[in-house]
């Protein structure tokens, strides 16, 4: 049998739902042996074509039109991938680009995109986490299968949730749908069986979103009359299957295993197990972290960062579908590109709280661009997420409610763009004697909660206001304490002074170290100020104002 | 007397509810008010300082730009942080734009201040100030915006008037009060209040020397809601630091 061939032949073709076994049921149909009290059940959700899949999923514009996906760039390039409309045009696959332009002059050929495989995969994933909390990236499928992409789920007691086998696999498909990939769904007792199954409609006429449920006992009967490709045999095994005649499970499984053993070697022992239907593999886990990336590589080298912010948006509106999927919402936002030339840039984008707000997310990301354009002109981009839970806000019935938390991240954002970073957050009090010292923390609009009243009947605080750095001054002194003074700011006789009170710290360190003598000085021209002695430098300073 | 202040129409009759709903609604403040058959008066924020929150009608009216204008050391700062703790104590965000960078979280924390509930920005120039007041005030949900412009004269700071209109506009959106400090008056009629504070005088204590705080007057110079005040005496007293 040669590979690399749509295996599926006249005469070879798997069993049409019309011809198929008892306790198969096909397109979404309910199965009349629903499985109850069985352990193992799986369901596998398979995208047969995932370059082509991936990249109408970045581009869905391209739909309905010739599309075929080429390995590399340049003329040369093989073809690994055709939609439906170029096959119709007589495009084909393993064929140069040159050849298939020549076949289809409408034809549009993208250049295949590993970062965009790999994010439709994880698509695919999400889709399955949606429905149900174990699942996992099947082993990538070889020659003809080579393409695909699946994922398998673990569709224990999914009955309940969704009345039947066929709906969670027909929720399944629509999830799947809905970030972009048409996929097919099958269940049954095994992930063997249910790959095979789900190949298998992939390879019917029926389009995305067809679902197969294999009731529990019936995989021999459902495998029987499939075609050996589909089994996914290696290439020597299918060439050596095809010179003996076997064309179909049934075949295969006719003949003595040992004897068979004996002249394929022990290599065909897997294969043997699958035609029968064989899997021991434990359930699929529950995936260990919520990282969920998007990436793109660019066919051209972008400059500028308006159309980046194009290719931003793309990427972060997909990333958004498959977060809301699985009922998460953005958490920190890690934004890497790949620049010309080889070098690359990785920042962190941090969001004040969790949001599906893309307009938020985008918003940021632009002005960290923004902030600090990258060095060169970008040729990849690949955003991810930790995804977070959303919870809303427990508002108090009695205080009022602060910004809503997305505005209130956007609007930092956005002020730190205009200020800096460093200059926009809340004041504290910091724990340290030195007179100037304070912190600015994170601003985070804190939990509603009993606050102090100030007590009206006070006499209320006189403020200070901080001169960052302290302004220089002249002093002159009389009986040694000051009696004139000169800055830029106060001038004059020294009306009034009371002090010192010394200040003195950090005296382990030689940079750090500090002494003050602070005087509290009101001079003629109306200035109240606090005046202070730099005693390690002798210098006058004034560090703050009264008013 | 709820810590925020409203100019509410005097009861026209016995309500319902008797003495024991009155003291509830005392205890909750001014979030929960009686329903009635009134228009709701404009909220505004109150100081804390009786004689000042009087002549201002309950205080600093939200959705209104008002000014705190006067010369070094009158006492503008202390009259903003005794605003911020009310408002902060009422659990409300509080935005302080200073763009002298003169915020000292040190004092406004003896001032009573919630520094957790204040976003303090501290822009480079006027145009970023001006630019920082307009995203708070779209953000929503931060009822007071101070803003201290008083580093400056009113003509250095070369801000154009067409941003006055738009900053009142955007104040009136938001429902918030917007507060500005400065040395002289700076958005002319786009103010609905103005407070003029006049030089202080320093209060030195005796034996040990210390400063025990400064004394100023609050003049009312403009007043939508009513007629500008004669003006009101207000004592401040010094930091802890000094008085121990």
């Amino acid at each position: 049998m040669e590979r690399g061939k749509a295996p599926p032949q006249a005469g070879l073709a798997p069993a049409r739902s019309e011809a198929q076994p008892s306790g198969v049921t096909a397109s979404g149909a309910r199965s009349e042996a629903q499985p109850s009290g069985v352990t193992g059940r799986i369901a596998c959700l398979l995208v047969p074509a995932l370059p082509l899949a991936a990249e109408l999923r970045a581009r869905p514009e391209l739909a309905g039109h010739p599309l075929a996906i080429a390995a590399g760039p340049g003329p040369r390039a093989e073809i690994v991938a055709v939609s439906p409309e170029a096959a119709r045009a007589g495009v084909r696959t393993l064929t140069s680009v040159v050849h298939a332009r020549a076949t289809c002059a409408a034809l549009v050929v993208r250049v295949l995109s590993p970062a965009q495989d790999e994010a439709a995969r994880g698509a695919l994933l999400d889709a399955a986490l949606s429905a149900s909390p174990r699942a996992e990236h099947a082993p990538p499928g070889n020659g003809a299968h080579a393409g695909e992409a699946a994922v398998f789920v673990d569709a224990r007691g999914v009955a309940s949730l969704f009345r039947s086998e066929a709906g969670f696999a027909g929720a399944l498909a629509e999830r799947a749908q809905r970030l972009g990939l048409p996929a097919r769904v099958a269940v049954a007792a095994s992930r063997s069986v249910a790959r095979v199954a789900a190949r298998q409609l992939a390879y019917e006429d029926g389009g995305a979103g067809d679902v197969r449920v294999i009731a529990a006992g019936h995989e021999a009967a459902f495998l029987a009359p499939l075609s050996l490709d589909l089994l996914c045999p290696a290439d020597a095994q299918a060439e050596a299957l095809s010179r003996l005649g076997l064309r179909r499970v049934a075949d295969l499984l006719r003949l003595p295993e040992r004897a068979l053993v004996t002249r394929l070697g022990p290599g065909i022992r897997p294969l043997l197990a699958l035609a029968r239907g064989e899997d021991r593999a434990p359930p699929p886990p529950v995936p260990p972290d919520l990282r969920l990336e998007e990436a793109t590589d660019l066919e051209a080298p972008l400059e500028r960062l308006e159309p980046l912010g194009f290719v931003l948006r793309g990427l972060l509106d997909r990333l958004a579908e498959r977060l809301a999927c699985r009922g998460l919402a953005f958490g920190d936002l890690e934004l890497a590109l790949r620049l010309e030339g080889g070098g690359r840039d990785a920042r962190r984008v941090g969001l004040a709280t969790p949001t599906l707000d893309l307009r938020v997310v985008l918003r940021l990301a632009l002005l960290a661009l923004e902030a600090a354009p990258p060095r060169a002109a970008v040729s990849a981009v690949s955003v991810a997420s930790v995804g977070r839970a959303v919870r809303g806000d427990q508002l108090d019935f009695f205080r009022p409610a602060g910004p809503a938390p997305a505005v209130l991240a956007r609007t930092l954002a956005e002020l730190a763009a205009l200020v800096g970073p460093a200059r926009v957050g809340a004041p504290a009090v910091a724990d340290d004697h030195h007179p100037g010292a304070y912190r600015v923390e994170p601003f985070r609009a804190p939990k509603p909660g009993a606050t102090a009243q100030p007590d009206s009947e006070e006499v209320p605080a006189l403020a200070v206001r901080a001169l960052r750095p302290p302004l220089p001054a002249r002093v002159r002194l009389l009986g040694g304490r000051p009696a004139w003074l000169a800055s830029a700011l106060a001038n004059g006789r020294v009306e009034r002074a009371a002090g010192p009170w010394r200040t003195s710290g950090r005296w382990w360190s030689l940079e750090e170290r500090f002494a003050f003598d602070h005087y509290d000085v009101a001079t003629g021209d109306g200035w109240v100020v606090r005046l202070r002695l730099d005693l390690l430098h002798r210098r006058w300073e004034i560090d703050g104002v009264y008013d | 007397m709820p810590p925020t202040s409203s100019a509410r129409a005097p009861a026209l009759a016995p309500r319902p509810g008797g003495p024991a709903l009155d003291a509830l609604l005392r205890d909750l403040g001014a979030s929960v008010q009686r329903g009635g058959l009134e228009a709701p008066a404009a909220s505004c924020f109150a100081t804390g300082l009786a004689e000042i929150d009087r002549a201002l009608g309950g205080g600093f009216p939200r959705g209104r730009v008002s000014e705190v204008v006067g010369p070094a050391c009158c006492g503008r700062t202390s009259l903003a942080l005794a605003l911020l703790a009310r408002v902060t104590a009422q659990g409300e965000l509080a935005v302080v734009v200073d763009r002298p960078d003169v915020f000292d979280p040190a004092s406004a924390a003896r001032a009573g201040v919630d520094l957790e509930r204040v976003l303090w920005v501290r822009p480079p120039g006027v145009a970023e100030a001006l630019r920082s007041v307009e995203h708070v005030l779209q953000a929503g949900g931060f009822p007071l915006v101070l803003v201290d412009l008083a580093a400056e004269e009113a003509a250095a700071l070369r801000i154009p008037a067409s941003a006055w209109p738009r900053l009142r506009k955007a104040t009136a959106a938001a429902a918030a009060a917007l507060v500005l400090l400065g040395r002289q008056r700076l958005a002319g009629t786009f103010a609905d209040l103005a407070l003029e504070l006049d030089a202080a005088a320093p209060r030195f204590e005796s034996a040990p020397d210390w400063l025990g705080g400064l004394d100023c007057r609050v003049r009312l110079v403009r007043s939508r809601a009513g007629p500008a005040h004669a003006g009101v005496a207000v004592r401040w007293r010094a930091g802890e630091r000094h008085a121990a």
